[in-house]
C-alpha cells in the first residue's frame, strides 16, 4: 500500500484510534492514508503517535490530540485546527464514543451519506424514517468562508424513533456541519426539550482510499437510556448504512454530476463535492477515465 | 464504451428468478442486476443507479417497477425513472436512466448480451421444447478452460459424452439417452456460472433430476480439482 | 413466568433467539450488553452469568442457557405446543439437529469475517471467506435440492429452527465481504424466510426485500 502523495489531505488532521482502545503501556499499528503508524498510549489521556517506516523501525513522532473519545494525527501541516464543538464540554451531557467500524469505501462516501436525509425512510425504515413520509423539503446549504465548513440549515424530517429517548414519532430538526473531508456532525432537536440538540458526530479515518474506520461520538441530552443502549441504537443504525456504503459503484466518489445525478434533495451532497472539487484533492476521488 | 464482445451469455436459469425479485449477477467482472417485475417479464440491468451508484441488485420490486433500496427511486422496465420518493410531486426527468441489456429466455436458462449493438444469434441447439432446468452452479475455474476440462472430468454418469454446442456451451450425453446442456457464464478471471439444463426421457421427473443435480456438484469437485 | 435475553443488536446469535421469540409471540426482556467496544461479554460480571463470555444467554423462569442453537431448541421444545419449529419425528429430528450443528459450526466462519470487518477482530479473513463460502455452498447444494423435490426449507414442508439458526449469518455474509451472486437457492430460500408473519429484520438485513 502506497502512500498518498495528495498533500490537500496529508494536511488535515484525521482520527487514528478511539480513547480507551489499548489500556495504558500498551500500543497499536493502524494505517492512514496508506502510511503504517504506531499509536501507544503513555498515560491516562496521554499518546503518542510514530511513523513506522517500510523496514519497521519507527520514524517520526506525529502531532496528537486526544479529543471528542477519539485520537487525531496528522502527517503534514494541518492549516485547519481540530473542530471546536462546545457540546462536548458541557457537564449534564453524555459523552459515548462507539469504538470505529471498518468500511470498504471512499471516506467521501460516508460523510455524504451521514449528510442524506432522503434514505431515512428506505435504510432506517420506522427508526429515523418512515415508509409513507418519504418527502424531503426544501433546506439551505451554505459555505462559511471564515471556517471554511459546510452547513446545511433548516432541514426537517418526520421520524418515528428518533433516539432510544424518544417515545414517539417526531418532526426532527436538523443541522448539518461539514468540518473537513474526515469530519462531520449533527445537531438534532431532543425529545421533550425544544431548546436542546443532542450532538453527534462521525470522524472517518482514511486507511486507504477505499478502506475507512468510522468513529461516531456523541454528547446527548438523555437522562433515561443506559450506555448499552445507546452504543445498541448507534451502531444499529450505522449498519444499516454501511450495506448501502459497500456496495455503491464505483466505490470512490466522482465529483463530475453527469456520473451520478443528484436531485433536490441531495443540495448539501452538491455542495459538499464542490468544496471537494474547489480543494483539488485526489484522494479517494473517481477520475473518469479520458475519452 | 463497446468493452463487450457481442456474444449471448446465460446469467442464469429463468425459473431461479422469482417475479418479485432483484439478483445479483457478474459477467466478465461487470456487476448485473436481474429482476422480475409482478408481470413475469425478466429484466437484466447494470448493477448501478443512477443517482448515487446503489447497487440496484440490493433493490426491492413493486409492481412492475424496481426500487432502489437506498432512496427508494423507482425504474420501469425500460430503465426510466419515474419516481422519486423524496419529492413525490416530481416527475423525474428523461435523463435518469439505468443502462439496460437485452433479456431473453431459451431452454429455461437467461441470456443476455452486453455488447453496445447485439446482433449475434441467441445459441441454438435445436427446438424450445424438451428442456427441463437442472440447477444453477459455480466453479472456481476461468470460463474458456471450463468447455475443455468437462471433457476430462468425471461427473459419475455411466458413459457420458461431453461435446461443444458452441461459444460458451457444452453438452454432455448420458448412456441412458439424456442431453445435457450446461452454458457457461464467465465471472470472472477463475470463477465460471454453470447453468444445466437436461432434454430426454425422465428427465422431467424429479428423482432423475435430483440425481443429476447431484452429479453436478461431482462434477464441480471435478472441475476444480483439474 | 419471565425470559430475560442477554442481548447485542449486532449479533447474528442473538438475532437467532429473537427471531424464534418473535415467531412465537412472546414477551421478553432484553438486557443489552455492550459487546463492542465495550467487551462488556468478557466482563467479570457477565462471566458470572456465561463463563464461556459468549452472547446470547437466555434467562427463562430460572433456567439459564447459553449457546443460541441450544436456546432455540428450548424454546421450541416448551412454548411452540404445535411442535413445528422442533419436529420430533423421526424423519426429521436428526436432520434438524443435523443443520444446527452446521448453523453453529461451518456457518460460523461467516461471522468470523463479519467481526473481521465491521470490529476490526484480528483473524486470517481470507480462511474465514473461503471456509464461508465452502458452507454457503453446502447449504446452496441442499437448497438446491430441496427445490427439486418441491420444497422451500431446510428440512421437512414448514419453517424449523434449523431454518432460523441458518438464516443470520448467511443473510449478514456482505457485512463479511461475501456476496450471495453464486447462490440462487440460498437467496431464493432466504427470499422465504424474510416473508414469514412476524419476520424481524436486523442491521445488514435489507428491510424491503
Amino acid at each position: 500500500m502506497a502512500v498518498t502523495t495528495d498533500q490537500v489531505v496529508l494536511n488535515e488532521w484525521v482520527a487514528c484510534g478511539w480513547h480507551g482502545q489499548v489500556p495504558m503501556g500498551q500500543s497499536y499499528d493502524t494505517v492512514i492514508f496508506g502510511q503504517e503508524i504506531c499509536v501507544s498510549r503513555k498515560g491516562a489521556e496521554e499518546y503518542e503517535v510514530a511513523v513506522i517506516e517500510e523496514n519497521g523501525a519507527t520514524g517520526r513522532t506525529l502531532p496528537v490530540q486526544v479529543r471528542y473519545t477519539c485520537i487525531f494525527t496528522t502527517l503534514g501541516n494541518p492549516t485547519r485546527p481540530l473542530p471546536v464543538i462546545a457540546e462536548f464540554d458541557e457537564d449534564d451531557r453524555r459523552i459515548i464514543g462507539c469504538g470505529s467500524v471498518g468500511v470498504r469505501t471512499s471516506p467521501y462516501r460516508i460523510i455524504e451519506n451521514f449528510l442524506d436525509m432522503a434514505h431515512f425512510s428506505f435504510v432506517h425504515t420506522n427508526v429515523l424514517g418512515a415508509p409513507d413520509q418519504t418527502e424531503v423539503l426544501a433546506y439551505k446549504t451554505e459555505h462559511r468562508k471564515d471556517v471554511d465548513e459546510i452547513w446545511a440549515l433548516d432541514c426537517k424530517f418526520y421520524q418515528p424513533a428518533a433516539s432510544t429517548a424518544s417515545a414517539g414519532g417526531q418532526m426532527t430538526d436538523y443541522v448539518y456541519r461539514v468540518m473537513s473531508p474526515f469530519s462531520v456532525m449533527l445537531y438534532k432537536n431532543v425529545f421533550g426539550d425544544p431548546a436542546r440538540n443532542d450532538a453527534i458526530c462521525l470522524f472517518v479515518q482514511p486507511m486507504a482510499e477505499t478502506e475507512c474506520l468510522a468513529y461516531m461520538p456523541m454528547a446527548l441530552v438523555d437522562e433515561i437510556s443506559t450506555p448499552e443502549g445507546i452504543i445498541d441504537f448507534q451502531q444499529g443504525i450505522f449498519l444499516q448504512d454501511r450495506i448501502i456504503l459497500e456496495n455503491q459503484r464505483p466505490t470512490l466518489l466522482p465529483l463530475d454530476p453527469t456520473i451520478e445525478l443528484p436531485t433536490r434533495a441531495d443540495a448539501s451532497s452538491i455542495a459538499f463535492r464542490r468544496w471537494l472539487k474547489a480543494m483539488n484533492l485526489q484522494f479517494g476521488i473517481y477520475e473518469k477515465q479520458a475519452a | 464504451m463497446g468493452e463487450f464482445r457481442d456474444r449471448w451469455t446465460a446469467v442464469g436459469l429463468e425459473h431461479q428468478v422469482e417475479p418479485g425479485s432483484s439478483n445479483p449477477a457478474i459477467v466478465d467482472g461487470h456487476p448485473l442486476a436481474i429482476w422480475r417485475g409482478e408481470n413475469g417479464q425478466p429484466n437484466i440491468w447494470h448493477d448501478r443507479c443512477p443517482h448515487r451508484g446503489m447497487r440496484l441488485s440490493f433493490g426491492f420490486v413493486r409492481g412492475d417497477t424496481l426500487r432502489c433500496i437506498y432512496h427508494g427511486w423507482g425504474y420501469e422496465s425500460g430503465g426510466q425513472c419515474v419516481s422519486i420518493p423524496a419529492h413525490p410531486e416530481l416527475t423525474p426527468p428523461k435523463t435518469i436512466c439505468a443502462k439496460v441489456y437485452p433479456a431473453t429466455t431459451r431452454y429455461g436458462i437467461l441470456w443476455t448480451n452486453l455488447a453496445d449493438e447485439p446482433s449475434s444469434p441467441l445459441p441454438d441447439l435445436g427446438p424450445e421444447e424438451g428442456w427441463h432446468p437442472l440447477r444453477s452452479l459455480y466453479v472456481n475455474c476461468p470460463a474458456e478452460t471450463t468447455a475443455d476440462r468437462l471433457r476430462g472430468a468425471d461427473c459419475g454418469v455411466p458413459d457420458a459424452k461431453a461435446g461443444n454446442g458452441g461459444d460458451g456451451i457444452a453438452t454432455i450425453e448420458t448412456g441412458s439417452g439424456l442431453t445435457l446442456l450446461i452454458a457457461i457464464q464467465a465471472v470472472g478471471a477463475d470463477k465460471a456460472g454453470l447453468h444445466v439444463v437436461a432434454r430426454g426421457e425422465d428427465a422431467r421427473a424429479s428423482g432423475q433430476r435430483l440425481e443429476l443435480a447431484r452429479k453436478m456438484q461431482r462434477l464441480r469437485c471435478a472441475l476444480e480439482a483439474q | 413466568m419471565a425470559i430475560k435475553l442477554h442481548d447485542y443488536g449486532l449479533s447474528g446469535s442473538c438475532y437467532k433467539v429473537r427471531l424464534l421469540l418473535d415467531f412465537l409471540e412472546l414477551d421478553y426482556e432484553v438486557e443489552k450488553i455492550d459487546f463492542y467496544p465495550g467487551r462488556q461479554h468478557k466482563s467479570l460480571d457477565f462471566l458470572e452469568i456465561n463463563p464461556l463470555g459468549q452472547i446470547p444467554v437466555l434467562d427463562d423462569d430460572g433456567t439459564r442457557l447459553r449457546d443460541a442453537q441450544a436456546i432455540l431448541c428450548h424454546i421450541a421444545n416448551k412454548y411452540d405446543a404445535s411442535g413445528r419449529w422442533l419436529p420430533h419425528d423421526p424423519a426429521r429430528f436428526g436432520q434438524v439437529m443435523m443443520w444446527l450443528m452446521f448453523a453453529g459450526g461451518e456457518l460460523m466462519a461467516a461471522s468470523a469475517a463479519r467481526l473481521h470487518d465491521v470490529m476490526g477482530y484480528r483473524l486470517d479473513i481470507e480462511a474465514a471467506r473461503r471456509n464461508a463460502h465452502a458452507a454457503f455452498r453446502i447449504l446452496d447444494d441442499h437448497l438446491t435440492e430441496r427445490e427439486i423435490e418441491g420444497g422451500q426449507w431446510i428440512v421437512g414442508e414448514e419453517p424449523t429452527v434449523a431454518d432460523i439458526a441458518c438464516f443470520p449469518y448467511t443473510a449478514l455474509a456482505g457485512d463479511g465481504g461475501i456476496g450471495h451472486e453464486d447462490y440462487p437457492a440460498l437467496r431464493n430460500w432466504m427470499r422465504a424466510f424474510r416473508r414469514l408473519p412476524r419476520f424481524q429484520p436486523m442491521s445488514g438485513i435489507a428491510e424491503f426485500t
